[in-house]
């Protein structure tokens, strides 16, 4: 029995050790897992603040989206849009029900179809571009990047679609093309030459260039513009280049030659722009090429013309002024002769003789008054008196009161006349002329001439009326040619009309008459206003 | 006293009026007269008695007046002559020229020869009464 006892005292014994050791171990195992629970409530509180931070950050992403973010389930059916989904398309889901086709533009309907049938399969599609109808704004113009959602077991749930309106971008990009077509129809169809340049080099060409200088597109790009300009003005075009470069001038303008492919040589004028970066470098410049050897060639023939012209001008007044001189001398030498043989003769001659010498005497001086005549005509536009201020209103009042003047003739100014810039000598000539003849002619008792002036535009337009014989329409030309008098007695030279043209010639201006023969004419002449 | 007169002119009858009006107006004075400005400065340079005055024309074939008078006056022997132009013109060049050179008087002839012999006859009786410098 004691072994019995002791068998199981000793087996009590054990079952209280394994027992305190069982003990122990729970205890331990225990901890572990208090520990483990803890480590995994720590881990789940990181998680969950993970997911909502992520939560968030979508959700920022999703309303700060400037692009219109759409999303829906597999039929169509539109779940959410954000702040830009709703101003673009106009509607508000939480008030209406909208499915994407409701969206699509009627004529973009079969593209939208097989771009859908693309998104089903292939999960996803981008660069969708066409038109939608919108509520509130028409039909737009969208580009759209769109892909599934899909659940766990890999089942698609919904779709998300980016929207990004780009109807203003395409208007601006037409826009944009139509006016660089215009731009470079402008260019091609110009006839100047025009390049665009770029340190020293050629990198663009129009067709007027390309004609100018012989060379194709391809074959003057990259170029050096030096190779196509003829050395003379080199040195000019740097120094004007170099002062671009400093900034110190934008454009400037030159006239040089340029070498053809075939090595002829022909002239243009070359207006050269800068074009700069922002810091004011030069991006490139922009050369505008005409060619000007015609040009210059005309203008060499027209400065030979204008001074053969000049030559010819001199000469014929000097010409004119020494034949008068010429011819004044023996008509002296006439006068006296006769003189003396009316003096030395005077017991022997009868007195047809002695009146045949007068009329010989007479005719003597109507040559002589002639060639006054031309001397006065052919001097006009020799005396060149700088232009000054004319007070017409004085010179024809100091007119009227030096020339002879009948005492049944009256002369008045019946408008104020202006003030003009000119040649008072000549101005003076044309007014003492005309009014010579109205005063001269005149064949009434009681003889009025009568002076006035209206204003156009650009002329000043006098009149100068008289009531004398009048003039046959047949002469209204006529009277106005040097030596060409209608008058029967001797006093007249036929050139006073004749300055007068000459001088309304030089103003620019216009002489016409209106007459009526036995009651009078008026002379109507314009001179071109001059600023004063 | 009587003055010596030189006139020099290319034309026959102006010379002829010039010694009519001396003569018509019985003017005590003498006339020597020469067709150009060569024989007038082969006269001059002759050492034969100086005239009182010259009369110049200034249209000539060969020497002109003016060229003549450009010698006459850069002459230290002949420059105190005094010279009246009788030109045919009283153009503005002309008249300038010749005062520039230095002369004494300026005549144009007029057309009528009763103008022309007045116009002369004034002259001569202006010289009559002027101090001359005598050689």
């Amino acid at each position: 029995m004691s072994d019995e006892l002791e068998i199981l005292q000793r087996a009590l014994q054990r079952e209280k050790a394994a027992r305190k050791q069982a003990e122990q171990i729970l205890e331990g195992k225990s901890r572990e897992l208090y520990e483990l629970a803890q480590q995994l409530k720590n881990v789940n509180a990181k998680l969950e603040e993970g997911l909502n931070e992520k939560a968030s950050e979508l959700q920022g992403v999703f309303e700060n989206l400037v692009d219109a973010y759409v999303l829906m389930d597999i039929s169509g059916n539109i779940i959410k849009m954000n702040d830009a989904a709703n101003d673009l398309f106009g509607y508000n889901i939480s008030e209406e029900q909208l499915n994407v086709v409701r969206l699509i533009y009627e004529d973009d309907y079969q593209y939208a179809m097989s771009s859908f049938q693309k998104l089903v399969t292939q999960g996803s599609f981008t660069n969708y571009q066409a038109r939608v109808t919108t509520k509130h704004k028409g039909i737009r113009t969208v580009h759209i990047n769109a892909s599934l959602i899909f659940n766990k077991k890999n089942k698609p749930i919904a779709a998300q679609g980016i929207v990004r309106d780009i109807t203003e971008e395409l208007k601006q990009k037409r826009i944009f093309e139509e006016q660089k077509k215009q731009l470079s129809a402008i260019v091609e169809n110009s006839s100047l030459g025009i390049a665009l340049t770029q340190f020293g080099k050629i990198i663009q060409t129009n067709k007027a260039l390309q004609n100018l200088l012989g060379f194709t597109q391809d074959e003057l790009m990259h170029k050096e513009v030096k190779a196509i300009s003829h050395k003379e003005e080199l040195e000019e075009s740097e120094e004007n280049m170099q002062k671009m470069n400093d900034g110190e001038i934008d454009t400037f303008s030159i006239n040089k030659k340029y070498i053809k492919k075939d090595g002829t040589i022909f002239w243009a004028k070359t207006n050269v722009a800068a074009v700069r970066n922002e810091d004011g470098s030069i991006k490139y410049q922009v050369a505008l090429i005409e060619d000007i050897t015609e040009q210059l060639k005309f203008e060499k023939q027209r400065e030979v013309l204008v001074k053969n012209l000049e030559n010819s001008n001199k000469e014929l007044n000097d010409y004119a002024h020494i034949v008068s001189h010429d011819l004044k001398s023996p008509l002296r030498s006439m006068n006296a002769l006769l003189t003396w043989l009316k003096e030395d003769y005077v017991e022997v001659l009868d007195e047809n003789a002695q009146s045949s010498l007068d009329l010989l005497l007479k005719k003597v001086d109507k040559m002589d008054l002639l060639i006054n005549g031309i001397l006065r005509y052919s001097s006009i536009d020799k005396i060149n008196q700088p232009q000054q201020k004319v007070i017409l209103q004085d010179v024809v009042s100091d007119i009227i009161d030096v020339i002879h003047i009948p005492q049944h003739i009256t002369i008045e100014i019946i408008t104020e006349l202006p003030n003009v810039k000119g040649d008072k000598f000549r101005l003076q000539q044309l007014f003492q002329n005309l009014l010579n003849n109205a005063v001269k002619y005149n064949d009434k008792k009681k003889g009025i001439v009568t002076i006035s002036c209206k204003e156009k535009e650009e002329f000043w337009e006098f009149a100068i009326a008289d009531n004398g014989p009048g003039i046959s329409e047949k002469y209204y030309d006529k009277i106005f040619q040097i030596f060409q008098t209608l008058d029967d007695k001797n006093e007249s030279t036929g050139v006073g009309l004749s300055i007068v043209k000459k001088i309304i010639d030089v103003y620019e201006g216009k002489i016409w008459l209106k007459s009526k023969e036995r009651e009078g004419t008026t002379f109507y002449f314009t001179l071109k206003k001059q600023v004063v | 006293m009587g003055l010596t007169f030189l006139l020099i002119e290319d034309d026959e009858i102006e010379r002829l009026k010039f010694a009519r009006v001396l003569q018509k107006n019985k003017y005590n004075h003498t006339l020597l007269e020469a067709e150009n400005g060569e024989k007038a400065l082969e006269y001059l340079e002759s050492n034969k008695e100086l005239p009182d005055l010259i009369f110049l024309d200034l249209n000539m074939p060969k020497m002109n007046g003016l060229e003549f008078l450009k010698i006459l006056k850069s002459n230290p022997a002949l420059r105190y002559t005094p010279v009246v132009i009788l030109s045919t013109s009283n153009n503005y060049n002309d008249l300038k020229e010749s005062y520039e050179i230095g002369i004494a008087g300026y005549i144009v002839k007029p057309l009528k020869y009763e103008e022309y012999a007045h116009k002369i006859k004034c002259l001569i009786e202006y010289w009559s009464i002027n101090e001359l410098i005598k050689r």
